[in-house]
Formats: C-alpha cells, structure tokens, sequence
C-alpha cells in the first residue's frame, strides 16, 4: 500500500542529515573571534560586583555604602537586601546577594565591593542533612526543615517479600554538585532610555527577556536579549536571569552607563545552582529466578533553602511490588538548578548498584538480570537489544564474577548500566527562511547554542532541504529578534527547533521552484533541488545551479515560516553504558580504562556533532563518578572547595577510551541527546569498581578513601 | 610568572630588568629613599595607581597604563580588546587564559603583566593567519573538539606550546602536556584525537 508522502516530513533518502558535519562556528571559536558575554565590550562601560552574605543564615542589620561610594572610580551602588524590609532581609545561604557597586574597572569594583559594610546579625544555620533529618538541627525553614511527599505504593509488599528467596538492605547515596560552567553566569546590561539590551549567557534567551521585563517592570518589547555564544550551562542557566542579570540591569540603570558583571569561580559555586544530593534506604527482594519481586525505599535528598531534591526510583526496572517515600531537606545552601538529566544520575545510581548486588545473591549474570528485570522493548525501550549488543561488542564475556582474584594490587572489573530521558519537541519555535537573488541563504530561529551545536543542526537541516552544503547556509541565532523559541533546556532544542526549520526550507524551496519551473517548461512539482542544482527530478542535466535559479528571485527575496509540528519529533530514548575499570587496592585510587556507548536519540542531524554529545556526557558523569563534590565545613556550613584546584574535575589524563555506537531511528523523527549519555556512566564505573574490589561501594565521588573504606568494610 | 611546568623561573620582576625593559628614568627616585640600601637591594615597589606597562603582543607592541597589580590576562582582554582567551577559574587551574610567553605556557590569569614586558607573548587572537587557521586550529575544527568552545584558545595554546616543543609528541606528552587544561563540555577523546593528528611538518 502505497503512503502519503509529506514533502515537509523528513526525507527518505537525506543528504546531508545524520553526516558528518563540521561544527559551523568551530572557525569562530578556534580563532578566539566567537563573542561571549564575557567578551562583550560597550563604550564607557562599567564593571559590577555583588556583595555575598559569608554566612549561611543570618539576618542582614545594616548596610553602609558611604566608604564604598567615595572609592576610586565608584559611580554607583545598590542595596539588594534591604535591612528595613523585615519580609526580605534574611541572607538564607552562604552566597546570598545583599548588595552592589559598579565601577569603571574590574579592579576597582573588587576594591569597592570590599568596602561595602554590612553589618549581619547570624542565626542559626542548618547544613547537615542528616542532623536536619533528625530534628536536632536548628528549625530554620518555616513549616519546618523537612517535607515529606506522599508515599506512593503499588502491589503488595509483603506478598512481594514473600516471594523473594533473598532479600538486602542498603542504603545508596549521591553527593552535591556544581554545575562548574567554564563562563561564569554574567551580564551585560545597556539602557537606552526605557529600553533594555542584555548580553546574557543563558539557554534560554526568549525567557530571560520575560525574566528581565516582568522584574523591571518594562514592556517585554523594550528588552533584546542577545547570545551568540555562550560558555556551558548545564541546566545552571536555563530557568531565569537569577540575582545576578536583575542586579546588573540594575546597576546599569542608576549607573546610566553599560554595566558588565560576570561572576568569578567562588561565586559561581556558591550561588548558581547545583545537582541535589539523592540518598536511598533501600529494602529488596528477589525470588530464586531472578525476579525482583519487592522494593520499599526510604529517599531523601536536599536541593538547598526551600528547594525540592527529587529523583526516579526505582529507576526503569518493573518491580510489580513497591513503595517509595521521599522527603525533601531543606538546608542553608543555594538552591538547587537543573543539572543536565535531572533526577536521573541519582535515580540510576541509588538503583544500579542495588541491581548487581541483587544479581549476585542470585548468582546471575549482570546484564542477565537486567533484561529479565526490564520493560517489554519498545522503539523508546530498546535496553534489551542494546545491552546484547554492546556486551559483546565490549567483551563481557570476559568479565569475572565479582571480585579480581589476580593477584597483586591493581584491580580490573566491568559494570553496566541502562538509561533513559525524554527529549521531546514542542513549539512554538518557529524558524524564518530568506534566500536572496546572490543565491545566499539565511535560517533565523530565536533559539540558542549551549555548545552542542545548535548552529551546526540549523545549516544541516537547511542544506539537505536545499540540496546545498551547509556551509552555504548562513545560521542566526541567539537574539529574541529573530523570534521566540523554548530555552535549551531538558534535550528539547534539537527536537523543538528542527521541524520549524525543515518546514520552512521545504516552503522556501517550493517558492524557488515556482520561479524557476517557467523557464525549464516544466511544472514546479517536477523539480528537485541536489547537488547545488534545481532540475528536473529524473532528469538531473534538465536544470540549472543554485546562483542562476536564485538569479529569478529578483530584489525582493523570497521568505518563508515553518513551526514545530508534532510527528517530526518524538520523546524518550534508550542507552546502556558499560565501562571498565582498574582500581589499585593499596592507594584506593580508581583509573577508568574503556566505556562504550550504545545510545539511540532518533532521527540523527548532525552525526559528529551528536557523537561529541555523547563523549561530554560519559566524561561529565566519571566527574560524578569519581572527582566532584560540594563540601560544606561541618560547624561554619560555608564551601570548603568554592575553586578549580579542590572541586576536582577529569583531565586529559583521566579520560579513558570511549566507544560510542549512535543507533538511528530515523521514523521517530528528532530528539535530544543533550542529557541522555550522562546519566548512568557513575553508575557503569563504581559496578565496575564492585566487580574489582569485589565490594560494593555505596556512595560518590569514589575517592581513595572511600574505596579503601570500602575495602576495610568488606574484609572486617 | 604562573608557568605551568617546573623548570626554573627566570623572570621575575625586580626593579633592575623593570627599568631596563620600560625605559623609565627617574622613577627609581620616587620609589626608593635614597640611602635605603634594603630598598635598593629588593624588588622595588611600583604603584598604586596605573603605571606604564609595554607588552609585546602577537608580534605588536602595545603600550598601557595599568596598576600594576593587573594580570596578563585581565590587561589584554579588558585594556587591549584581545579577548580570545577566557578567564575560566582566576587560580590557575583551568587553563582557559593559556598563552605562550617565550615560547613557554603560562596560566595569564596568574601572571602579572609587569612581569611579562619585553618577552613575546603570544594569545589566540594572533595565531591564525588571516582567514588561514593554524594547523592546531584547523585540526580542532576538523575533529569537532570543541563544544561551547569557552575553553578552546587555553586548549589551542597550550597544545601549539606542546607541539613547538615536541614536535612528535608522544601520546603520552600530549597527555601530560594538557593535562593543566580542563574542559567541562567533555571534548577530551577529540582534543586527544585532534592534537594527535597535527603532523610533525604542520607544527610550526
């Protein structure tokens, strides 16, 4: 039965799409020529600096900015937390905004910043989660420092428990991090009267105009919003303007001059989000056949002052018997933000670690007992097929069971671990298309690049409805200008934004052919566009090149609008990650030595591009896994590592080899791949450093320490 | 000077190299009381308030008034509108602000830039010819190893000091040798990948 073929659905046989394209700005970026906020430069501009509370709870009483207003090069100050309003003058995290200088240069806003005296009344604090669970910590949290969800339940657990031929008991644990993006959160603010331009590095542009708008009280249409580039977000980014874009706005206002204030390190990891920390007591059964048949767990976590710290779980796997009860602890720490897959790290690791020790009770192969234990397989539940094949392309035959017998004090083991994200598409993002009689082509769409390459999807999808390369596709981006679209947040972008752009290629296109078809004595209908040439469809010598066809478009170019729509995009993908480790049981240190990659993200756009999406995502979680974490001093609550000298990240050095096998489905139309590769790697390695040290350990970053811990558990 | 391998350091600032690389006479007077011999013998104190500071920058010399407390990377960046390299931890960790100074790598945001006059100092901005990328350049661009690209010039700089030094780097040098960089996108495998790939004859 022959189908109706949409010309605006994606092509049967593409181009361009799912090819090796180069990145579009990579040259820009190279160079040092690619513009962000941090490189903005305005005439007399000036620089702003924010006065943060030291302590983690306290009670601002005054605010004297006499001595700071008379420093070299001062020309203005704010207060943000005013001592008189006693419904706002409560600092409620170390970091919190208080107040604000701008200066003609960096140094001597620093200077000024310094100067601003602010006198605190502290109060106490509560930093510990487990003294904050308790009910010794201070109540500092009105309505108190704990809220409970309700538990949710399905089955029956006793009858579960029943049935089980083995049972455990543990408790799983994932710590705090920080988003760490290498450009800081900033701004740029410049006032023309009423009317706002705001150079911000954000994911999301069209929100951050909202943001700036509503919060000033301005028209929506007096504020642009401009990102060209911008240095990493990770989720830190997505939701609003924060403290710091209103502080500056401000500034720049009463300053009546352009004012830059970007954040430095310290700042950037006190006060800009964070990943919630996820903890899970966890009862478990499973029957002699590998069944899970129970699961009750106790989960907490806390996402900072007044914020949830929610997470999956059990995490994928049909469990018919279970119950879940999860409290949110409030702590005078920063309030947590999106971190790239939110939830899903925590929920993958406080449930994978449990499948293996599972596994073994049961004496089952891992990868075994996870198929046994998954969802029926789907096109967005393909676990199954993927942990075969990744198994054997990885060599997991070749892994011994838990525990490395060889002797000597280096380790090697395997682990494996499943995920899942969304990823869907949603409008409105519409795209704007313009081809000139030059032949030039421009794709406008009012969304943003993060750094996966969102200029790159543009040019890609646009060439091969053209049949042109994508370096003749001119991408603009990164402006509310050029229209609205959703922030980047989530996985959405690629989803959201690339059916609009198909659309309105494909309608540029036709236009084009309308042009073109008189003088080739055909009907439009009959052309096609490939190779650089409009002609006839079988007929490739009937035609003409792409700058002699737009030579007909005349003075006037021709212009075109698509939009989101959905069956262009779908939702929901799967990946299995397997890594494999070696740990030196003398020093407890852990080096990751191969991960592979088995991930599906539908239609493939832009293949290289998608692949580096899958390295960043493997490497940001063996930082989870192995290196970061947010330390709080027990008695101040203040960040003992707010640096990039004791916030450890990965270098060259820490990588290892990483295979990854980008599966298409190309009938699912787009969907992101932004989270999807980073959330189950911590999981992979620290099974992988199980099947080493041939014990478990429970809770991250997988310090020495923490192994040789681990180690003096399992021997004692 | 924050160089980022361990041999000797040569170049840290006194008054004698000061003056003889600025070529201001008659400051040692407003800085030194005369018959202080401590004060003659030790690093002499510059400043407050901007001073003039000549810095040799891609080949061109750029002279400013600066504090003298103004990091290399803040001076050409804020000062001189070269904003290709990026200040990504202001410790010296990161490796976003790298440049080469005579030849050697060094984290800009830790060096002051009265301490790097009369040496050659080499940024991103200045390393492409024209639109003809450098080969380290063009084989970042090649290999996608680049996401955000906020770290890229550090990882830029820091591998054409590498390749310069060891033209035939072993995969193991070019381990060590970036090891003093750190991407947070994650673009490690395709740096590795396109750093490895810059043949001996391309290094220059």
């Amino acid at each position: 039965m022959a189908e109706t073929i949409d010309p605006l659905n994606w092509p049967a046989t593409p181009s361009v799409l799912g090819t090796r394209v180069k990145r579009m700005d990579g040259p820009e970026k190279v160079t040092g020529r690619a513009k962000y906020t941090f490189d903005i430069s305005r005439p007399r501009m000036l620089y702003g600096r924010i006065v943060r509370s030291p302590y983690p709870h306290a009670r601002v009483v005054s605010v004297d900015l006499t001595a700071a207003s008379r420093m070299p090069g001062v020309k203005t100050t704010l207060v943000w937390r005013d001592p008189a309003n006693t419904q706002n003058n409560l600092v409620m995290f170390q970091g919190d905004e208080v107040a604000a200088v701008a200066a003609d240069t960096e140094e001597h806003a620093i200077d000024a910043a310094r100067a601003i005296k602010v006198e605190y009344q502290v109060l106490p604090h509560v930093t510990l989660v487990d003294r904050a669970l308790a009910g010794t910590a201070p109540a500092v949290f009105t309505g108190g420092n704990v809220r409970a969800a309700q538990p949710q339940s399905t089955g029956d657990l006793t009858k579960g428990f029943g049935a089980a031929a083995h049972t455990i008991e543990e408790t799983y644990e994932t710590q705090v991090i920080t988003h760490t993006c290498m450009e800081t959160h900033g701004t740029v603010c410049e006032w023309e009267g009423e009317r706002l331009t705001a150079w911000i590095s954000t994911q999301g542009i069209n929100g951050a105009r909202e943001n700036f708008a509503s919060a000033l009280g301005i028209p929506q249409a007096n504020v642009r919003v401009i990102c060209q580039y911008m240095g990493g977000g990770f989720g830190s980014k997505a939701l609003s303007v924060g403290a710091e874009g209103l502080i500056c706005a401000r500034l720049a206002k009463a300053a009546n001059a352009p004012v830059k204030l970007m954040l430095d390190r310290k700042e950037e990891h006190l006060a800009t989000g964070n990943r919630p920390s996820a903890t899970a007591r966890i009862k478990a059964g499973v029957s002699a056949e590998g069944i899970i048949t129970a699961f009750d767990g106790d989960t907490w976590g806390t996402g900072g002052a007044g914020a949830t710290a929610g997470f999956p779980l059990p995490y994928i796997y049909q469990i018919a018997n279970r119950r879940r009860a999860h409290k949110d602890v409030f702590t005078n720490t920063a309030q947590q933000r999106p971190m790239r897959a939110p939830g899903h790290p925590q929920g993958s690791f406080n449930t994978e670690i449990m499948m293996d020790e599972l596994a073994d009770k049961v004496k089952m192969d891992p990868v075994e007992f996870r198929i046994k234990n998954l969802p029926p397989e789907a096109p967005n539940a393909m676990w199954r097929s993927y942990l075969r094949e990744g198994a054997a392309e990885f060599g997991w035959d070749k892994r011994h069971p838990t525990g490395d017998k060889t002797p000597g004090p280096i380790k090697t083991g395997m682990g494996v671990s499943i995920h899942t994200w969304g990823g869907g598409g949603r409008g409105p993002a519409p795209a704007h298309c313009e081809i000139a009689s030059d032949g030039g082509v421009v794709m406008r769409a009012g969304t943003q690049d993060i750094g996966t390459g969102t200029r790159t999807l543009v040019a890609v999808i646009t060439a091969d409805a053209l049949g042109l390369q994508p370096t003749q596709v001119r991408p603009e981006i990164g402006d509310t200008l050029y229209g609205v679209s959703p922030a980047s947040g989530g996985s959405t972008t690629a989803a959201s934004i690339s059916p609009g752009i198909r659309v309105a290629a494909v309608k540029a296109l036709d236009a084009l052919k309308e042009k073109v078809a008189p003088s080739l004595g055909v009907e439009p209908a009959a052309l096609v566009a490939s190779g650089g040439r409009i002609h006839v469809k079988d007929d490739p010598s009937k035609g003409m090149s792409w700058a002699d066809a737009c030579k007909r478009i005349g003075p006037q170019s021709i212009t075109s609008d698509g939009d989101w729509r959905p069956g262009m995009s779908s939702t929901t993908t799967s990946g299995v990650q397997f890594a494999e480790v070696k740990v030196d049981i003398e020093t407890g240190i852990v080096k990751v030595t191969r991960v592979l990659v088995v991930q599906d993200c539908g239609l493939v756009v832009s293949r290289l591009t998608a692949e580096s999406q899958c390295y960043g995502g493997v490497i940001g979680s063996l930082n989870f896994a192995l290196f970061e974490d947010r330390i709080l001093d027990r008695n101040s609550g203040q960040m003992v590592n707010p640096n990039m000298e004791w916030y450890l990240l990965a270098g060259m050095s820490d990588i290892p080899r990483i295979d990854v096998r980008l599966k298409n489905q190309p009938e699912r139309g787009v969907i992101g791949l932004g989270e999807p590769p980073t959330v189950s790697t911590a999981a992979a390695i620290t099974l992988a450093v199980r099947n080493a040290i041939g014990v478990s350990v429970r809770s991250l970053p997988l310090t020495p320490a923490r192994i040789l811990g681990a180690l003096r558990q399992g021997i004692a | 000077m924050a160089t980022r391998d361990d041999s000797p350091d040569g170049m840290k600032f006194n008054r004698r190299n000061f003056l003889k690389s600025t070529g201001v006479v008659g400051l040692a007077e407003t800085v030194a009381a005369p018959g202080d011999a401590a004060a003659q013998s030790e690093p002499a104190a510059v400043g407050p308030g901007d001073v003039p500071v000549r810095l040799n920058v891609n080949g061109r010399p750029i002279d400013l008034m600066i504090e003298p407390r103004v990091t290399l990377l803040d001076a050409l960046r804020t000062r001189a509108n070269l904003t290709g390299n990026k200040r990504g931890c202001d410790r010296g960790t990161c490796g976003a602000c790298t440049m080469l100074v005579d030849g050697r790598t060094v984290y800009s945001c830790s060096t002051l830039a009265i301490e790097v006059q009369g040496k050659q100092i080499r940024t991103v901005d200045g390393l492409a010819n024209g639109d003809q990328l450098h080969p380290v350049q063009q084989a970042f661009c090649d290999r996608d190893a680049l996401m955000c690209g906020f770290c890229t010039p550090g990882f830029i700089m820091a591998s054409v000091g590498l390749l310069e030094k060891h033209p035939n780097a072993t995969p193991e040098q070019i381990r060590k040798g970036l090891d003093g960089n750190i991407c947070r996108c994650g673009t490690f495998p395709r740096i590795f990948e396109a750093v490895s790939s810059v043949k001996g004859g391309q290094r220059g």
